[in-house]
């Protein structure tokens, strides 16, 4: 036991890394293509946002390992050949984006009518008005919605491992195929990850709570 | 060149592998409504014990990606002596992980019934079952149905995920018939329609559901 | 004295769909004078208000706010740049009902803001004016408060203030005290007085009858889109001659006697 650690721990700990750093940016890149999704379905003209509302269909409509696959293996036949890091976390950004574009959009829903008013009554530009009332007012009320969808995206990095980036799922199949301890090596797994998963729920909310206390005080 | 013959050409053997898509969701729901029915009934008991397991069993469906969930019972079930096909775990492992999430959506329909039913009953002295049975049941059920076809359309798009342990489903038949035409974009994208159109007349019977409640 | 605006409402139309929400409306106001527009809920009062800085779109007809149209280029033309109408919004102030404050900011911010934003003076410069326009308000000690820790009147006030820094000329104000305790309407309605006997053009939309009676310098009076009579207070309140007035404040004083 003590050997394996020694010879897989190094890899364990790298395929940890990958899969934090496939879950950071592919969030991150997820939330970015949302936003601006949510922000150009507001201000388009019509046929803009059916085309927008066909994407969302479409990337919610299909599984994301479908998903993967098209990118991946059929991106090279128009041009786009990515290694399968960058392509997992162009991969994750597109999957998860009309997700954050719905949570976006619905936030950006709630904000009063009025306060919109109130700025254009005074003369702010629409491009003001986004930045100093919308976004911020926005932001607030999507954040748990936020969080908690990227914390189900947690689950989905695992799903890289298929296209073969070096993630933590990844090095430990590579690991219980070398040893033959396949119950063990996912037990251990499913564990670190029921773990993982429930920390970064507590932190999420905590950091929520904090958040939205900080920016709106509200009663 | 996008090949529009291979595009239409993959139908067939996608549309022939979806019978597995369709089996291991359809029977992954059917038993995740069973297993999520006592989950739920575990959940509301009296007894704390339950309640525990309860909520152990939701945190831990609900905490493990799928994938790992699915690779851990194929494994584990040869060893503990249960030498089942592997159509056989799948499909356990996806109704398995859908109960926990159906335990929580039935939960939530059950706390959301006003009060005031239960109290309702009680005054005009109903027994306890006859409450479950004839007030909160039926009236949760509607309630969750719209719920439940958003969480069988995750199932079909997860059910992608049993293309590892080697079921010809769709995903899978697309990785075999993308080897063989070395048309990969067509054939992932054929698969992505077919997907498409499930979910897509899913939704609308979910969205006809909540209307007809509405009413 | 501040420099006050004219509005003249020309035969404006306004139909949402098949509705006609706003009938041949003609009415001219003064600078420096105050109008009341009273009327049953749903007589299209608050529309034709909201025609005034065009954040409602008149479909027919013209408004003209110191002799010049807002919202077109020309009556019937297609509609004006949006920086334009931005322009003549700068000095058009507006009071909602529900205030609209912006709750992620101080009031002080709230006031500010639209100083920094519109008219773009530095911060410092923006903050000295917004906290004028508070201490003129009476809320010289609540800058610091979001307004979620303000009572509803406060609120009212800090959105006074938010209109007033920005030097308008013209002040539209949609039921400012409908949305308030009774007991917070006296402090609101101070205010607005104090910023009549300026000089400032207004227009209220409002039920309140006593201030009607009291600051404004015409009374117009609404119902289903009608502009049915614009006269002085006294006639419109006290002597009406149209019966459907007369049914209207039958109504208001039943409901405000016990």
């Amino acid at each position: 036991m003590n050997d394996l650690l020694a010879h897989y721990g190094p890899f364990l700990l790298r395929g940890f890394g990958m899969t934090v750093f496939c879950w950071l940016l592919g969030t991150a890149g997820g939330m970015v293509l949302g936003l601006a999704i949510a922000l150009v379905q507001r201000y388009s003209i019509a046929p803009v946002r059916w085309v927008l509302r066909a994407y969302i269909e479409a990337i919610r409509g299909t599984p994301f390992l479908a998903q993967l696959f098209l990118l991946y293996y059929g991106g090279p036949m128009f041009g786009l050949r990515l290694d399968p890091v960058p392509a997992g976390l162009l991969g994750l950004s597109v999957y998860s984006s009309p997700y954050f574009a719905e949570i976006f959009r619905s936030a950006f829903g709630s904000v009063p009518i009025g306060q919109i008013e109130a700025a254009r009554a005074i003369g702010m530009s629409e491009f003001s008005i986004v930045r100093r009332i919308l976004l911020p007012l926005g932001l607030v009320s999507a954040l748990p919605a936020m969080v908690n969808f990227s914390i189900v995206l947690t689950k989905e990095t695992v799903i890289l491992s298929i296209i073969t980036v070096p993630e933590l799922m990844y090095q430990v199949q590579r690991m219980s195929a070398e040893t033959f301890r396949y119950v063990e090596a996912n037990l251990a797994l499913a564990l670190f990850f029921w773990g993982f998963v429930e920390l970064i729920s507590r932190l999420g909310r905590r950091f929520e709570t904090r958040i939205t206390k900080h920016l709106i005080e509200r009663t | 060149m996008f090949s529009w013959t291979t595009f239409w050409e993959s139908f067939i053997p996608l549309l022939w592998a979806a019978r597995f898509t369709v089996l291991v969701s359809g029977l992954g729901i059917a038993l995740g409504l069973v297993i999520g029915a006592l989950i739920c009934a575990a959940a509301l008991s009296p007894m704390k014990a339950l309640r525990l397991f309860a909520a152990l069993w939701v945190s831990f469906l609900r905490g493990v990606p799928l994938l790992v969930q699915l690779l851990l019972i194929y494994f584990l079930l040869p060893v503990i002596g249960i030498d089942v096909p592997a159509l056989v775990a799948a499909v356990v492992t996806v109704a398995i992980c859908a109960s926990a999430y159906i335990s929580e959506i039935w939960r939530g329909a059950i706390n959301a019934l006003p009060r005031g039913q239960t109290e309702a009953a009680k005054a005009i002295g109903m027994a306890p079952l006859a409450q479950w049975t004839r007030i909160i049941l039926p009236q949760a059920v509607t309630m969750s149905l719209p719920a439940l076809i958003n969480e069988l359309i995750l199932l079909v798009k997860a059910s992608s995920l049993v293309s590892v342990v080697g079921i010809m489903e769709i995903t899978r038949a697309s990785q075999a018939q993308a080897a063989t035409t070395f048309r990969p974009l067509e054939v992932y994208l054929a698969a992505a329609c077919i997907y498409l159109v499930i979910n897509l007349c899913l939704a609308g019977v979910g969205r006809w559901l909540e209307q007809r409640m509405a009413v | 004295m501040v420099r006050a605006s004219s509005v003249e409402i020309r035969k404006v139309n306004k139909f949402y769909g098949p509705f006609h929400a706003l009938k041949d409306i003609d009415m001219s106001i003064e600078p420096g004078k105050v109008t009341c527009l009273i009327g049953p809920s749903g007589s299209g009062k608050s529309t034709l208000l909201r025609c005034v800085n065009f954040l409602e779109e008149y479909n027919s007809g013209e408004i003209l706010i110191d002799g010049e149209l807002i919202g077109y280029e020309t009556a019937g033309g297609k509609k004006m740049s949006s920086r334009r109408l931005r322009e003549m919004r700068r000095t058009i102030g507006m009071v909602f009902q529900q205030f609209n404050l912006w709750p992620h900011m101080t009031a002080l911010q709230n006031v500010a803001e639209g100083l920094i934003r519109v008219r773009g003076m530095a911060k410092a410069e923006a903050e000295t004016r917004a906290a004028d326009a508070l201490e003129k308000v009476g809320l010289g000690d609540r800058m610091g408060n979001h307004p979620s820790r303000l009572s509803g009147g406060q609120q009212q006030r800090v959105a006074i203030a938010r209109a007033i820094a920005m030097e308008p000329r013209l002040m539209l104000f949609d039921e400012p005290t409908s949305a308030l305790d009774p007991e917070l309407v006296g402090e609101v309605l101070t205010v607005m007085k104090a910023l009549a006997a300026e000089g400032m053009t207004m227009v209220v939309v409002t039920h309140e009858m006593g201030f009607a009676a009291h600051v404004a310098d015409q009374v117009a009076f609404m119902e289903q889109g009608e502009l049915v009579a614009v006269d002085a207070p006294a006639n419109i309140l006290h002597h009406p001659e149209d019966p459907r007035i007369q049914s209207f404040l039958r109504t208001y004083h039943e409901r405000n006697s016990f």
